[in-house]
């Protein structure tokens, strides 16, 4: 009882009464006032261009002009009917799958060699990431002139190789232009991946490893029964990152083909702009933008939902 | 831990005084030998918030306070336009833009962006009311007219200038339902064809196409004898401005059109039935899926590659071939429009429009720069290699010509000019055929106005499309005409809405 107001006179003597406090006294005011800039910057970035998307799309705005008359869902049901907008959704549901399915695999796998140790290994992580790291406006160009349907280096090395009889057209035809777009996706996306698996997998018990060594457990049944479930947590991350990454993507269609050949890789996002922006039909525009919205809000919620349950069984 | 005792200590703290920031385990270590001199380098709280608020006052200052300053001290005019396809000619522009300011007092600030960049800027700046006073199209920006200045002072002044405008380009800059005028136009470039010569003398044709039959007729000539050439003939069917360009003019020469003069949508017809069906034929026999994908430089990339024989495009290829002083340059030569079923047209290469937002700071410098910019045209021709043609042919007159005689007397320099290629062709008059380029030359709504509706049409790529997707088997003919047909209605209606086009009678 006696050392309690002993120690306070000795650690902190009182203030004196007459000690203005600062703004840098006050926490209750400071923190918000130093949250304020980033908040202001998402509210004014993010925010407000999202609930003005909402909007436009509940209207007939047209670029060049600020009118903003209000349809309801017309836009909508209007999408509905629209067989170039049900081939968007399609394209960027599929690219989305095929990419992130090639993303994980080559990603676990590019992980757990990087886990082995070997000599340059630092110099192969850091190339690694090099992909991720490269501008996309840069690196799709260099991809455009790769799959280019006139001077494609692959189908020149190929043809050297004597291995392409006739030509491939990568921008030229349909199913070849959903190639290339997909393996610029797995491209840019597989890095950040594995760092990501890597980052895991170090948090991964080495007794258990070892115990699974010790047991005889051979290299597929420690990845499928040890590793990937004490994985499986940070792999949705990754997953659920390349998912909102991928669906949302506009810069790697765009680049590459355009939507084209006749529109038939288009992805929401660049139909959006083509209606939106380059055929100044804003409400529909947004519209398309919006669409997969709902549909993103519940695979993140039913993902981050699975980690969390993986997360707490561990 | 130390956010409490942060705050449980005021202004009298001694360590506080002294700008030495303290937690608990800190007041321990302080006790401890050489700690002070650790410490030095730390900085309270309040002592961060002040610089960091001086620092941030010093580097926001000059957006706050100089613009201001110097907005009231001098005038400023700010220019956007394109990356011209020929760069010297912006080498010219810049330094001429800057020019004039000087000499007025007015600050002129030239931006340039690439040509596809340009509506989804001009979009960017109609949302947010503000941006430059001076704005550049490749193609006329008829939506964008409720944001535009009625630009009807400086198109009559030119005219009074240096005599009517083009036609086609008045039915570019001008709109019949509003009377307005969205826009002032400097300048419109020709789009011929560009052949290989050895390529079609080889075929028989050694002045080369002269119809659109002839192209079908020699592209499978050239096939047979040039395997190596990948794409005899190099018409895209893609989603880019050549490919707009291209079609139309199959559309036109056999009769067909998106709209007709009174501004009805008449796509679904027998012409364009045929049109298209010419276009099947022509990409199944003398071409490959590659035009399918093209962007604006590909038929350059091709020609100047020898990978095809024939383009259409502007003389930007071939400029770009002397340029880097490729040997391809000399072989590369020009026809006029083809000649088919319903006439001989094609679509202006560029139709240069600039528009002055209502926003604009400065729409009296901006009106001033223009004809300013419209008196030096001739020397605007000279930089641009002959690439821009005048939209008011008088105004590369000489200048003691009466202005009555300006247009017929801008139309013979024009003539020399382009006869006498002062820019290093192998033989001087390659260009030619470029002195009759306005008869066969029309503009993008042809033979109706350019309007909203065309614009959306265009700048969606919806005519490639149609050609591409029957080119391909996807859909029939019919159904792509006719699916296209539908597309243009709706977007004729949307437009006819708001008042920006006329007609109603569509097919």
């Amino acid at each position: 009882m006696s050392s309690g107001p002993q120690a306070q006179v000795t650690l902190a003597p009182p203030a004196p009464v007459f000690a203005r406090r600062t703004l840098a006294d006050r926490e209750s005011v400071l923190g918000p006032l130093m949250l304020a800039p980033a908040l202001v910057y998402v509210i004014l970035l993010v925010g407000v261009p999202f609930v003005l998307a909402i909007l436009l799309s509940f209207s007939s705005a047209t670029a060049g002009s600020l009118d903003f008359n209000w349809v309801g869902l017309r836009n909508f049901t209007r999408l509905l009917s629209d067989p170039q907008f049900h081939r968007s959704l399609g394209n960027t549901l599929r690219f989305m799958l095929v990419s992130q399915v090639l993303v994980m695999v080559l990603a676990v796998t590019a992980a757990h060699v990087l886990d082995a140790a070997f000599v340059g290994k630092r110099l192969v992580r850091s190339l690694l990431l090099l992909p991720w790291a490269a501008p996309v406006a840069l690196a799709s160009m260099a991809w455009v002139w790769i799959f280019d349907s006139t001077f494609s280096v692959v189908n020149w090395t190929l043809k050297v190789l004597g291995l392409l009889p006739g030509w491939l057209y990568w921008f030229g035809e349909p199913g070849l232009a959903t190639v290339a777009i997909i393996t610029v996706h797995v491209w840019r996306m597989f890095p950040f991946a594995t760092v990501i698996v890597l980052a895991g997998m170090s948090a991964i018990p080495q007794d258990i490893r070892e115990a699974a060594v010790v047991d005889g457990a051979g290299f597929f049944r420690r990845l499928f029964h040890v590793n990937l479930p004490m994985l499986l947590p940070v792999v949705t991350v990754a997953v659920l990152f390349g998912v909102v990454f991928t669906a949302t993507d506009f810069s790697v269609v765009w680049l590459l083909t355009r939507g084209g050949p006749y529109n038939s890789t288009h992805v929401l996002a660049t139909l959006a702009f083509q209606r939106g922006i380059l055929g100044a039909n804003l409400g529909e525009g947004a519209a398309v933008a919006l669409f997969l919205l709902p549909v993103l809000l519940v695979a993140a919620v039913v993902m981050l939902r699975l980690a969390r349950r993986a997360e707490v069984g561990t | 831990m130390h956010d409490r005792t942060s705050r449980t200590r005021g202004a009298g703290d001694p360590n506080h005084r002294e700008g030495v920031k303290l937690g608990m385990d800190e007041s321990r270590k302080a006790a401890g030998a050489g700690a002070a001199q650790a410490e030095d380098v730390r900085i309270s709280r309040r002592e961060f918030i002040r610089k960091a608020a001086v620092a941030t006052a010093a580097l926001g200052m000059p957006y706050f306070y100089v613009p201001k300053y110097s907005l009231a001290q001098q005038r400023t005019l700010r220019i956007l336009t394109w990356s011209h396809f020929v760069p010297a000619f912006d080498e010219w522009f810049d330094p001429f833009a800057q020019r004039w300011g000087r000499e007025r007092g007015v600050q002129v600030t030239v931006d340039h962006v690439s040509f596809a960049d340009i509506v989804p800027r001009a979009n960017a700046e109609v949302a947010a009311q503000q941006g430059h006073d001076l704005f550049f199209f490749l193609s006329p920006p008829s939506a964008f007219e409720p944001h535009v200045l009625d630009l009807r002072d400086i198109n009559q002044e030119a005219e009074r200038r240096y005599g009517p405008m083009v036609p086609l380009v008045r039915k570019s800059v001008y709109n019949p339902n509003s009377r307005k005028f969205y826009g002032f136009s400097d300048n419109w470039v020709p789009d011929p064809g560009d052949y290989l010569k050895s390529v079609w003398t080889a075929v028989g044709y050694p002045n080369g196409p002269a119809t659109w039959d002839d192209l079908i007729k020699a592209g499978n000539e050239i096939k047979r004898r040039f395997p190596e050439i990948q794409i005899p003939i190099g018409i895209g069917f893609s989603q880019d401005i050549d490919s707009n360009m291209a079609t139309r003019a199959i559309l036109w020469s056999f009769g067909a059109s998106i709209q007709d003069a009174n501004e009805n949508v008449v796509l679904n017809s027998e012409q364009t039935i045929r049109a298209v069906e010419y276009g099947v034929r022509l990409f199944r026999e003398c071409m490959n899926p590659a035009v399918l994908s093209w962007n604006a430089a590909s038929n350059n990339q091709a020609l100047n590659a020898r990978q095809t024989a024939y383009i259409l495009n502007s003389i930007s290829a071939y400029r770009t071939a002397q340029d880097n002083r490729l040997p391809v340059a000399d072989d590369i030569w020009f026809v006029p429009a083809l000649r088919g079923p319903g006439g001989r047209w094609a679509s202006e290469h560029v139709m240069g429009v600039w528009v002055i937002w209502r926003f604009a700071r400065s729409p009296d410098l901006a009106k001033e720069f223009l004809l300013h910019l419209v008196d030096n045209y001739r020397d605007a021709v000279l930089a641009s290699k002959l690439y821009n043609f005048p939209s008011f042919m008088g105004s590369v007159a000489d200048r003691r010509v009466p202005v009555a005689e300006k247009p017929d007397a801008g139309r013979r320099w024009m003539r020399a000019a382009v006869i006498r290629d002062p820019f290093g062709s192998n033989p001087p008059d390659k260009l030619r055929v470029l002195a009759d380029a306005e008869q066969w030359s029309t503009n993008i709504g042809h033979p109706g106005p350019a309007n909203p509706a065309e614009g959306e049409i265009f700048d969606t790529y919806l005519i490639p499309d149609m050609f591409a997707q029957a080119a391909t088997g996807r859909l029939s003919v019919r159904e792509a005409v006719q699916q296209t047909h539908r597309r243009c209605v709706e977007i004729f209606r949307k437009w006819r809405q708001q008042g920006l086009v006329g007609g109603g009678r569509d097919r």
